[in-house]
């Protein structure tokens, strides 16, 4: 008896520890540095790592940077190359943060919620600290998370006669968009 | 004086002609977009699984042999995914859980959804990289503008 009490309680605390975490495979990373006079720099990453612990309120994200979709070959190369984000040798860009405020979501009640994530981002082998605002729906068993925001590529040690000539935007927006579960 | 007249009309043409040739160089490299993954030629066929396993065991390996190749991955449905309002294909190896995500090319966006978890499919994209996932602690192989093979 005391066995089996024990297997459930083990059971109901593993789940519990699995259920506070949500994840996704399919988050969406959209950067758009395109300017007046040009407007190709820009892609999309449809295939990013995202995790939500609602309980601790710790958020991660993960993109490889070859998966970055451009409409153009040559932006696409010019973006990956070893100028730019060099993606053979920094093949990701992660983010590690926090919720600000655990309190100003309440992940166990429906609804919707803005809040600020802080954390470090990676690009290019490069860390800078960052705050952004964020949006969170909590709707039945998921958690809809975007964001939206700006960073300087000076920052991440990106430069060249693009950025300089106005070809490319100086602090590209970027937009993230999570289904979590 | 003549003379002199007619060699600078001679270079003058002559850079007015290398100047068309490099703004229609620059029009042609500029505007050019991505063919359709369908039609193109694929350097590699490979089982899924296998492709996995590649990458587990030495994953700079295999992403030097792959780097920018359109692949055909023949395997099973292990997950449907919603990104927005589109959906990305994953195969998994069971033992690991290490996967294989496609996203797809803007002309087959809607392929996804003719399929379904468990079904055996031919993919055919374009090879981005093969990551170990500090998130998930498993292996995520990632193709862009994929295509359904059929």
């Amino acid at each position: 008896m005391k066995k089996t009490i024990f297997v459930l309680a083990l059971v109901t605390v593993s789940f519990g520890l699995f259920a506070q975490k949500k994840t996704t495979t399919s988050a969406i990373i959209a950067f758009d540095a395109s300017t007046s006079l040009d407007a190709l720099p820009k892609a999309e990453n449809k295939t990013a790592i995202a995790a939500i612990d609602t309980k601790t309120g710790s958020v991660a994200f993960e993109a490889t940077v070859k998966n970055f979709s451009f409409s153009n070959p040559m932006m696409q190369d010019h973006f990956n190359g070893e100028k730019w984000l060099h993606s053979d040798a920094h093949p990701s860009f992660t983010f590690k943060g926090q919720i600000v405020d655990p309190s100003s979501v309440d992940f166990s009640k429906e609804g919707a919620y803005k809040t600020e994530v802080e954390g470090v981002l990676s690009v290019k082998g490069k860390e800078q600290k960052i705050k952004v605002p964020a949006s969170i729906v909590v709707k039945g068993n998921s958690v809809v998370a975007t964001s939206n925001f700006s960073i300087a590529l000076a920052d991440y040690d990106i430069s060249g006669v693009p950025i300089d000539g106005g070809k490319v935007a100086k602090q590209p927006k970027i937009t993230v968009s999570a289904e979590l579960k | 004086m003549a003379k002199k007249r007619s060699w600078l009309k001679r270079l003058l043409l002559a850079g007015f002609i290398l100047a068309v040739i490099g703004a229609g160089i620059y029009w042609y490299v500029a505007t050019e977009k991505f063919s359709d993954t369908k039609d193109r030629k694929a350097a590699f066929t490979v089982n899924a699984v296998d492709f996995i396993k590649e990458f587990e065991k030495n994953a700079t390996e295999a992403n030097n042999k792959y780097k920018d190749k359109i692949i055909i991955v023949n395997g099973r449905v292990s997950e449907i995914e919603a990104a927005d309002t589109t959906m990305n294909i994953k195969m998994a190896d069971t033992l690991s859980n290490s996967f294989i995500i496609f996203a797809f090319q803007e002309q087959h966006i809607s392929e996804p959804k003719t399929v379904k978890v468990g079904d055996s499919v031919s993919i055919k994209g374009s090879f981005s990289a093969g990551i170990f996932s500090e998130i998930l602690e498993v292996v995520k192989i990632d193709f862009k503008r994929s295509a359904l093979n059929k």
